[in-house]
Formats: structure tokens, sequence, C-alpha cells
């Protein structure tokens, strides 16, 4: 399983776990990350940039640390 | 509100553009206090000299009539023209009271030229023989007829009259003069305007010793040493403080000059002086006035205070209805797309934006919509290839 899909994966459960907007979190996430979450899976390779720039994305937005 | 946006800037320029609108609003109104306080001052100087001309008028034509009536008295001709003096002076003194009480200070009696001395002063009897040489002394023996004008002797500045009195024969056998102090002036400008005056006389034309020997017999201070050019001859106050002139006389222009405006204590004063003329056109004096303008100051202040507030009220109001009106036209909008576009990259593709205007923002959301439509078409094709 890849970083990007562990980063997807703790974005939904932060997302149920506080009742949030998922389509506004995720949007603000995608878009300050610069990578559409919809297109992330199992199976999506990493690529440590892009890794790096979702993790400060979900700092941001939902003020956690991946 | 983020410091980035748009409408942060919007109300940072507006907030910049009230602070200069009030600056030009203070800046303005200091300037029309300004101007309103020199017009004061003009115009103080302007009516002070035309009352000053008013009742220069006034009284020359009143001595012109008492010099009429008086020349057709056969006995005072006699008298004069047999030189004697005693019943001169028990012919006129009977007189002089009621002239005084009128206003004439000064009343004379001269031998015709080429002497031309004083023959008979009713307001000094004692004083006689001596010669004036004054410019209307000349004047009326060269002309014979009647002349006016102010005249600075020794220590007092007057208006006078002077006319020749001949015989039956027509020949002159002296003149009679009448005068009046112009220093009585001032208390009749001050009832009428209001304004304080000062009547500064030229010491070039002054004597010394008469003027400290007059300051004696007044019971007044000798100010011969206070200023260089001038010694005071008249003023309606005793408050040096408003009545201060320090400049020179002969620098003092024929329309006269705003000097400046002052304080003292709650009040608010403008100075300003004109020349006075002597029958030579020298200027032999100079009248010094000072208007009080703490009302009309203060009226100006109120004015300047309620258009402060005004131009702070209406230019507020101007800025809260322009910043509802930017952002129901343009910031909401924005924010609408911004939210829209949010949600669709969120995977929330029922998201959509309807056009809500023709204008620039209108078409922006139209474009965003067809933008939408297009992303989401091209992610249905990538999400069913990678599915095969």
């Amino acid at each position: 399983m890849s970083q990007l899909y562990e980063l997807k994966v703790l974005i939904e459960e932060k997302i149920k776990a506080n009742h949030l907007d998922a389509a506004e979190i995720k949007g603000q996430i995608g878009l300050k990350s610069g990578r559409l979450l919809a297109f992330i899976n199992a199976n999506t390779p990493d690529d440590p940039a892009v890794v790096a720039k979702l993790r400060q994305a979900i700092k941001d937005v939902l003020k956690v640390s991946a | 509100m983020n410091r980035s946006s748009i409408q942060f800037k919007v109300l940072a320029i507006l907030v910049v553009c009230l602070a200069l609108g009030v600056v030009c609003v203070i800046g303005l109104m200091h300037y029309f206090t300004v101007q309103n306080s020199q017009a004061l001052a003009v115009d103080s100087i302007i009516s002070s000299q035309k009352i000053f001309t008013i009742l220069e008028t006034r009284e020359i034509s009143k001595m012109t009539a008492v010099s009429d009536a008086l020349i057709m008295n056969p006995e005072i001709r006699d008298a004069l023209a047999a030189k004697d003096r005693t019943r001169l002076l028990s012919l006129t003194a009977p007189l002089f009271p009621q002239l005084k009480s009128e206003g004439i200070t000064n009343w004379m009696f001269h031998t015709p030229e080429p002497d031309m001395a004083v023959f008979l002063r009713l307001h000094s009897p004692a004083k006689f023989g001596d010669h004036l040489n004054r410019s209307l002394d000349k004047e009326v023996a060269q002309t014979h007829a009647i002349v006016t004008g102010n005249e600075l002797a020794r220590a007092g500045f007057a208006e006078r009259v002077l006319r020749p009195i001949s015989d039956a024969q027509g020949k002159v056998i002296g003149y009679v003069e009448f005068g009046e102090e112009l220093g009585q002036f001032i208390q009749t400008m001050k009832n009428q305007t209001g304004n304080d005056y000062e009547l500064l006389l030229n010491k070039k034309f002054v004597d010394r010793q008469f003027w400290a020997d007059s300051s004696t017999n007044l019971k007044r201070r000798d100010d011969w040493d206070d200023n260089s050019n001038f010694v005071v001859a008249a003023r309606t106050t005793s408050n040096d403080k408003i009545l201060r002139f320090t400049g020179d006389l002969a620098a003092v222009p024929e329309q006269g000059m705003v000097l400046e405006q002052f304080h003292d204590g709650d009040s608010i004063f403008v100075r300003g002086i004109f020349p006075i003329r002597d029958a030579a056109g020298n200027t032999a004096g100079a009248m010094f006035i000072v208007r009080n303008i703490s009302d009309v100051y203060a009226t100006m202040r109120r004015t300047q205070n309620i258009l402060l507030v005004a131009t702070v009220v209406s230019l507020s109001l101007g800025i809260l209805f322009l910043l509802t009106l930017l952002n129901r036209i343009v910031f909401r909008r924005l924010q609408h797309i911004i939210k829209v576009a949010t949600r669709v990259v969120g995977g929330d593709f029922e998201s959509r934006i309807k056009a809500s205007s023709d204008d620039e923002v209108g078409k922006l959301e139209e474009l965003f919509e067809q933008f939408r439509q297009i992303f989401i078409s091209i992610l249905g094709q990538v999400t069913e290839m990678q599915g095969k």
C-alpha cells in the first residue's frame, strides 16, 4: 500500500470522525497539493514530491500532522 | 478578513481615501479660515478708511459752514482789520464753548501775508504772534480761497479749515482757521465699527519738547522713546497687548495693509493700518486698527467641525455602500465560484454554477461551468480508462 493511499485513508477517517464536508475538505486538500484524491488508490505509485505536498496540505486544512 | 484578499485591499484603499478626504477638508477649511480672517482684516481697513473719510468730510463741511457764518459778521471783520485782539477775543470767546461742544478744538485768526502770524488763538489766548509756516498757510496765501486738510502742528494732528477774511473792498485782512483733533474721530469710529483704534503720529513732524509738554498737560505718559518713528496721539483702549504696532509708518501703503492675526486669551484679533496724509501729502500719521474676530472665528470653527463630521459620515457611508455593492456584485459571486471549484475537485460533481448576470463575473461563472463540465467528462474518461 502506497504512502499516498495511506494519506488518503487518513483524510477520509478524519472527515468521518469530525463530521466534515467531504467534498469541501477533499477539494481544499486536492487544490493545495495539486493532486486529485479521486485518482489515488492502493496501487498508486509514490512520488516523494507529491507525498510531501499532500502532507503539507493535510496539515494546512485539517491542522494535523500526517 | 484575509489580508491578501481583494476585499481587504479595497477596504484599505477606501480607508486611505477617507483619511485623505478628511485631511483635504481640514486643509481646505484652514485655508478658508485664513482667507476669511484676511478678508475681515481687509474689510476692517476699508470700512475704517471710509468712515474716517466720511468723518473728515462731515467735519470739514461743519467747519466751513461755521466759517461762512463768521465772516459775515462785520464786527469781527472790523476788529480783525483794526488788529484789535482784545475786541476780537471778546466777540468770539463766547462762541467758542459752543463750537468746542461740536468738536471744534482749535480756532485761530492769522494776520495777512507777508507776516502771516497767529493773531489770536481762542483755544490758547495768551499765546500769539508765532509763525506756523504750514503748507495750508502757504496755500491759502497763494489762492486766497478756502483750503482744507490735515495738518500736524507740533504736538497735534488736526483737520483744519483755513479761509481768508476780506474787507468791503475785497482786500484780505486776515485769516480764520478752525481745527478738530483727529484723535476725536477714533471714538466715533469705534462706536460705529466696534474696532479699536490708535492714532499714530510720525515723529518726524512732531516737536519733541512740545510733545513732552503736551504729555504733561494732558497727563499722558510721554511715549516718545517707545518707538523709533511714531508716537501715539490717541487710542480707544489701554490694552497694550492688542494695540501694538512696531513697523515703519513710511512703509504703509496708500490702501493700508493687514498686519497679522493674533490671540489674546480666548479672543482672536486681526490688525491693520492705513496712512493719514497731511495737506502736503506726507504720511504724517496712521490709523492702527484692531478687530476682534472671535465670534466670526468661532462660527467658522463650528462650520468647520460640522463640515468635518459631515465629510467623515458621508465618506464612511459611501465606503459602506461601495463595499456592500462590491460584495454583492463581485466578491460573493467569486467566493461561490471558489467554493464550487473546491467541491468539484473534492468529488462533488453535482455542484453547479449558474451565470447570475451578463457582466464580467457572470461570464466567468459561465466559463467556469463549461470548464466544470469538461473536467467531469475528462475525469469520467480517465476513471473509465483506469478501470480497463
